[in-house]
């Protein structure tokens, strides 16, 4: 496979590309980290918020929490915005012009992955000279060699990928830890400016537990109770009740027990205890801190993310250009070779660059969001593993959702029937078809917003066209867009007129694909029309029928405009499909996560019915 | 006869919501709700200009105009280019790259979407042509349409301008390229229309009025004036009326895109 190419060549491309690669998942994990520290930039700006507004703490105790870290800046004070990489946080209603932008802060570097990137760099050594040596050799070993070598390099891709992933889990603990400590020490400063345990616990507010034990009126602050238990027996402090439970970001928790007893009154009462320990509950690593007779407990980082996925594509991405690279530099022995494979790629790369960027990428991207609670407002979201897809398959009006889509889909057999009807009848009479081909394509290739608005009017309850029209002939007004057991119906009437002029186009070169002849000889046995259509027609068009059918199944199944312009979903839910469902619960509610989540349950669903007909296809061809 | 008139009613029906939204737009405000005649008592054009000036539609309308034609010039480019190697060029991985791009025509839309706005977010393109334009840049339909165009140019035209020594990219850009005309016209065609009458993605990555697209535009108008039907008839009739113009033009070239697909 290498015969003609230098082997020093081949090895130093390839100890190149392997660098790249190492790079490359190095940056991943950094990434990772630095949303990790933003995420803590947050958390430390709203305790600063907290303090500054509720408990009356002003400048000085957000000085005191954060020092140098945070800039205030007010609409009086004139002053810039938050620096880069800052992050700004609006203190309340008392004063709604004063920003508190906090810098997140200070992490390592990359310097704990050092050490593995020497060992990755020390084994591309090795290949080079592995290469060096089997080069001289002559035989079937040498001819594997390229193969080997992206194995090889992919085998030390994922030894990296690990090792950043794991000392990625480091900086993010002690990051946790800070947090946690800031918390504690957040608390201390509302202590001192004259709050109670619960205003002092609300500085890191978090509204999720609910701890009837806590006098806070609205019961916000409080920790798991399981949370609580795990402090209570961890050997370092012993916290009686749970009474607090403070955080940054919703769902990631930071908690304060507080038990103002006087046992709790040693000598160490009132220092802040900075140095926090964990424990671990609920399947999750607590960084707790304690300062006076308060604890503080916060869900660590660690839980965010992992970058599995992303390492992992970008492992794959590495590998890939080393196979690339690899058949470039085995082709450079065959000059025409290369040059139509290079040719090849230059006309190819936009269209794969695309491809990769907005279709491959976001599907990978896609999945990884659906393992989250991903809000556009959360620098870090919360990794949840398949939690939003145990959600899905519990909630009704996501099913009702699929259900109606569902049937929104019977009106493709339908359409299909009219279609070939039309098909068949505009057989031959070419000449005339011109206008007539306009009446009935226009509906399939022309704004939809426009047809949705026209239909909204002509099904009107009073005003409308068809109502007025079944009114004049005596039978009465039918409520079609304004009564849940009517108005998906009518969107499916609205479908079968969209679609039956594209699936006569297909139609027709279907039927002109038939051999005129079998017609005639059907005829000289007498057969009928009818006979002629079921038994020429209908199994000549198999295959037009087949695709036209699971094309426009798939098509319907993302029916959004006519929903989102004429019915919103409504009434009642009744035209609540899929893709509305979907872009109500992102850009509504904005939880892309569980979005995603449906997107893909969608997709699972299309995927099937496609893998079903074609199966059915199959097992009809295997019959007939 | 019989088969004439037949189809003379089935256009009629189907052509009668597009009556019904002319008539309409040519009447007063109060004639629609009267429940008289369902012609209008006397034309009303200047519905049209009160329309049309309630909303910046002309900047809809450039708007509209500017992605369409983007992404159609987009799409032929990156089509033919992708087509004619995947015809033509013989390469390593060949099949699996082509099988791999074929693929992703299985993915719902709705999958990438969220990700496709991430994305153009964090390149910080909400609102901006390029963020509009910049995902809808390819199409594997394109691709297939434009492979099974180039397999049909008949090998010996490229054998004769290599011999001649042109290399790979000059006999694509100069022999193949020409020869393609008319599928180059089919795919411009539905990519133009696809992107004029796209209404989710505009509709997501636009904020302002001055990006905004007519599908848009179309249907912020609805929900701004909701009971002024005979406006909402005036913005959808020259909604319409452009793409029906450019069909009724150019129908043989729909025709054969669809009937290409169809037949495989």
């Amino acid at each position: 496979m290498v015969s003609g190419v230098r082997q020093p060549v081949l090895d130093s491309l390839a100890a190149v590309v392997l660098a790249a690669g190492l790079a490359l998942v190095l940056v991943v994990a950094a990434g990772r980290l630095e949303s990790a520290r933003v995420g803590a930039a947050e958390t430390e700006a709203r305790m600063a918020a907290a303090l500054w507004e509720q408990e009356g703490g002003g400048a000085d105790a957000v000085a005191g929490l954060l020092g140098e870290r945070a800039t205030i800046t007010g609409a009086d004070a004139g002053g810039a915005g938050p620096g880069p990489g800052a992050y700004a946080y609006e203190a309340g209603a008392l004063e709604p012009a004063v920003r508190i932008a906090v810098t997140p802060p200070p992490a390592d570097g990359p310097r704990g992955a050092l050490p593995v990137t020497a060992i990755a760099i020390a084994l591309a050594g090795l290949m080079v000279v592995t290469g060096w040596v089997l080069a001289r050799r002559r035989g079937p070993t040498r001819t594997r060699y390229p193969v080997g070598i992206a194995f090889f390099s992919l085998g030390c891709m994922g030894l990296t990928a690990v090792a950043a992933g794991r000392w990625a889990d480091g900086e993010l603990r002690s990051l946790s830890a800070g947090t946690a400590a800031q918390g504690a020490r957040a608390v201390e400063i509302a202590l001192a400016t004259g709050a109670g345990p619960d205003g002092a616990a609300r500085v890191a507010q978090l509204p999720w537990a609910q701890d009837p034990s806590l006098d806070s009126p609205t019961e916000q602050w409080t920790m798991p109770a399981a949370v609580a238990a795990a402090i209570a027996a961890s050997p370092e402090r012993g916290a009686r009740t749970a009474s607090t439970t403070l955080s940054a970001m919703p769902e990631r928790d930071v908690e304060t027990v507080a038990p103002p007893s006087p046992t709790a009154q040693d000598a160490s009462a009132g220092t802040p205890t900075i140095a926090p320990h964990t424990v671990e509950a609920d399947g999750a690593t607590w960084h707790v801190a304690r300062t006076a007779d308060i604890h503080v407990a916060f869900l660590g980082y660690e839980r965010t993310a992992s970058p599995a996925l992303a390492l992992a594509a970008a492992g794959g991405l590495a590998g890939l250009l080393v196979v690339l690279v690899l058949h470039l530099v085995q082709l450079a022995s065959r000059p025409r070779a290369l040059r139509r494979t290079l040719a090849a790629w230059g006309l190819l790369t936009p269209a794969a660059a695309l491809i990769l960027a907005f279709t491959l990428g976001p599907l990978l991207f896609s999945l990884w969001i659906s393992l989250h609670e991903w809000r556009l407002i959360d620098p870090a979201p919360l990794f949840l593993g398949f939690d939003n897809y145990a959600a899905l398959l519990r909630d009704r009006e996501w099913w009702s959702a699929i259900g109606n889509t569902a049937l929104f889909t019977l009106h493709v057999p339908v359409a299909m029937a009219i279609a070939l009807a039309l098909a068949i009848l505009t057989r031959g009479s070419r000449r005339a078809l011109r206008w007539a081909r306009l009446a009935l394509f226009l509906p399939g290739i022309t704004s939809v917003a426009a047809i949705a608005v026209v239909w909204k009017w002509l099904l009107s309850d009073q005003y409308g066209l068809a109502n007025r029209g079944l009114e004049r002939a005596g039978l009465g007004s039918v409520p079609w867009l304004t009564s849940p057991d009517t108005a998906l119906a009518s969107l499916m009437i609205i479908g079968i007129w969209m679609v039956a002029g594209y699936q006569m186009v297909v139609f027709q070169a279907g039927l002109a694909a038939i051999p005129r002849d079998w017609y005639d000889a059907a005829r000289v046995d007498g057969a009928g029309s009818w006979q002629r259509f079921r038994h020429i027609t209908l199994p000549g068009l198999r295959h037009t029928l087949f695709f036209v059918l699971v094309t426009s199944i798939i098509g319907s199944f993302q029916v959004f405009g006519l929903v989102y312009v004429m019915t919103e979903g409504g009434p009642l839910g009744a035209t609540d499909v899929a893709v509305y469902h979907i872009y109500r619960e992102a850009w509504e509610f904005l939880q892309f996560g569980n979005a995603a989540a449906m997107s893909w349950l969608l997709f699972a669903v299309v995927f099937a019915a496609t893998w079903l007909h074609f199966r059915f296809l199959d097992a009809r061809r295997a019959h007939g | 006869m019989a088969r004439g008139l037949l189809l003379a009613g089935a256009c009629l029906v189907m052509a009668s919501p597009f009556l019904w939204m002319g008539l309409t737009s040519l009447m007063g405000q109060l004639e629609v709700f009267s429940g008289g005649s369902i012609l209008p008592q006397a034309p009303r054009w200047s519905n049209y200009p009160e329309a049309l000036t309630a909303q910046p539609f002309g900047r809809y309308f450039l708007n509209s105009l500017v992605f369409a034609t983007a992404v159609a010039a987009g799409q032929v480019a990156t089509s033919a280019g992708a087509g004619y190697a995947f015809a033509r060029l013989d390469f390593p991985g060949r099949e699996g790259l082509f099988m791999l791009f074929l693929s992703t025509m299985m993915v719902p839309a709705v999958v990438v979407l969220i990700p496709r706005f991430l994305v153009i977010d964090a390149l910080n393109w909400i609102d901006t042509y390029q963020g509009l334009i910049s995902t809808e840049l390819v199409s594997v339909w394109g691709i297939f349409l434009m492979r099974q165009y180039f397999r049909t140019v008949p090998r010996e035209l490229e054998d004769a301008a290599r011999v001649d020594g042109a290399g790979h990219l000059r006999i694509f850009w100069s022999v193949a390229l020409p020869l393609a005309k008319p599928a180059v016209a089919t795919l411009a065609l539905f990519a133009f229309v696809d992107a004029w009458k796209n209404l989710l993605w505009p509709l997501l990555v636009t904020r302002s009025m001055e990006m905004r697209v007519v599908e848009v535009g179309i249907a912020a108008f609805h929900s701004t004036y909701e009971i002024t039907w005979p406006y909402q008839m005036a913005a959808g009739v020259t909604a319409v009326l452009p793409i029906a113009l450019l069909f009724l033009f150019t129908q043989r070239y729909f025709v054969r895109g669809i009937q290409l697909e169809g037949i495989r």
